[in-house]
């Protein structure tokens, strides 16, 4: 631990934040995104000022969302995006944070001491006319595997067996067509059996895991994963179904 | 110098009040945690430390990471409406789970959190306190101590980063006055 090796170092007046960033942040408190991550990290750099400051100069990468438009347009900002916000009024900065916090972005910061902070900084600022389309995509997790080729693979099943891991409950409502089902509970006790009376399937087969969100999916990757399975991979999306009809939406 | 002390003055009596009733909690919360650990584990078996990196409540499933490093393996833990503690289950969360096996399954019999023990010499402060020693201004070093990439992704304000694994080569990155406050923090209760 950093803390015992500085009173090792001699500091006499150390302290531990224990509660750490999360419980900062959760509280309502800023806190401010790096240079590299402002210049290139995969985000979504907004800058509050008006249309024409942003004109005259700007942080290259930035999405211009001028303050008093914010509540129409922020919805075109995914909510799952980390988002990083720039002001020349810290008061506006704030309120702003406060807003994107109670719309459900979880990822939120400033750029310390906003624009002029930015520009004491040395940060690179150009010219010209605004961007106003955000493009963020997500980046996906080891494992994940996307919405597209798991469409590609419900369309051609020899590519991967399809696993739902949803409760059965779930499942009677609708499910995926041709796809297999344990529920996640049940996944320690009956892998073996269950797998096993999958025709043809070996530890090298592709299979591609889904739920209701992704969240028990993640889960039972890991856990085919540890048994051997090393082409198991999960899906992060929404997926609704009723009888054979399933939406799936990222 | 002697402004910088008067200035500070005002807060470090509050944060002495405010920390020596923290660090005192904190350590008979531990005491406390251990005694029933050790008590569970004389009458119910064996625990997991670790950390929850899932839970789904639709199919009672807790996914908990345990080891480190190359050893490090993900467990897949039951629980039901009589698993003790249930609320500790927090994703990112360190926690300590009794357990017992039944047949392939593991079922959770109770969930506490992990506290991390502080080391000798250092003090807990709190969101409060703080917040009140960065609006202060005061002369204090704030120190991040999660990877850089987290560091830039959010930080608190004024904090410098130094990666747990590279305090022994950035130390230098300290004060050189040994009386100057530090203060460590990472990404909470792992």
């Amino acid at each position: 631990m950093s803390a015992g090796q500085a009173v090792q170092a001699g500091y006499k007046n150390v302290y531990v934040y224990l509660d750490g960033e999360p419980a900062w942040s959760k509280a309502g408190n800023p806190t401010y995104a790096g240079y590299g991550f402002i210049c290139q990290g995969n985000n979504v750099v907004i800058d509050l000022r008006s249309t024409n400051k942003a004109t005259e100069s700007r942080i290259p990468r930035s999405v211009s969302m001028p303050f008093d438009t914010l509540e129409e347009v922020m919805d075109e900002i995914p909510l799952k995006a980390p988002v990083v916000l720039l002001s020349d009024n810290e008061q506006q900065s704030l309120a702003a944070l406060k807003l994107f916090k109670e719309e459900g972005y979880k990822k939120v910061s400033l750029v310390e001491g906003g624009y002029y902070g930015w520009k004491r900084l040395g940060g690179k600022l150009i010219k010209g006319p605004v961007i106003t389309e955000v493009t963020w995509k997500r980046k996906m997790a080891p494992g994940e595997v996307s919405v597209a080729d798991f469409q590609k693979a419900l369309a051609n099943p020899a590519m991967a067996v399809i696993l739902d891991v949803r409760t059965n409950e779930e499942v009677k409502v609708g499910k995926l067509k041709g796809s297999q089902h344990i529920p996640l509970d049940q996944l320690c006790s009956r892998m073996d059996e269950f797998l096993s009376n999958i025709e043809g399937l070996t530890k090298k087969q592709h299979i591609f895991i889904h739920c209701a969100t992704g969240a028990r999916a993640e889960m039972a990757y890991k856990e085919l994963v540890k048994n051997g399975y090393v082409n198991a991979k999960f899906l992060k999306a929404e997926v609704s179904c009723e009888q054979n009809d399933c939406d799936i939406d990222e | 110098m002697q402004k910088q002390v008067f200035r500070m003055l005002p807060f470090l009596i509050i944060a002495a009040f405010l920390l020596s009733s923290c660090a005192e909690d904190a350590s008979q919360s531990t005491k406390a945690i251990q005694q029933n650990v050790s008590k569970e584990q004389k009458i119910r078996g064996p625990v997991y430390k670790g950390r929850i990196v899932g839970k789904s409540k639709k199919a009672k499933t807790l996914s908990l990471e345990v080891g480190k490093g190359a050893k490090a393996q993900t467990l897949l833990l039951k629980f039901d409406e009589n698993t003790k503690g249930i609320q500790h289950a927090t994703k990112g969360h360190g926690v300590i789970v009794t357990y017992k096996k039944q047949g392939k399954d593991t079922y959770v019999i109770s969930i506490k959190p992990k506290l991390s023990k502080l080391p000798k010499g250092v003090s807990r402060i709190d969101t409060a306190a703080l917040k009140t020693l960065i609006e202060s201004e005061s002369d204090f070093v704030l120190v991040d101590s999660r990877p850089a990439a987290r560091y830039g992704q959010g930080h608190l304000p004024g904090a410098i980063s130094i990666p747990v694994c590279e305090m022994q080569e950035l130390i230098s990155l300290l004060p050189k006055k040994k009386d100057t406050p530090l203060v460590f923090y990472c990404g909470g209760p792992t």
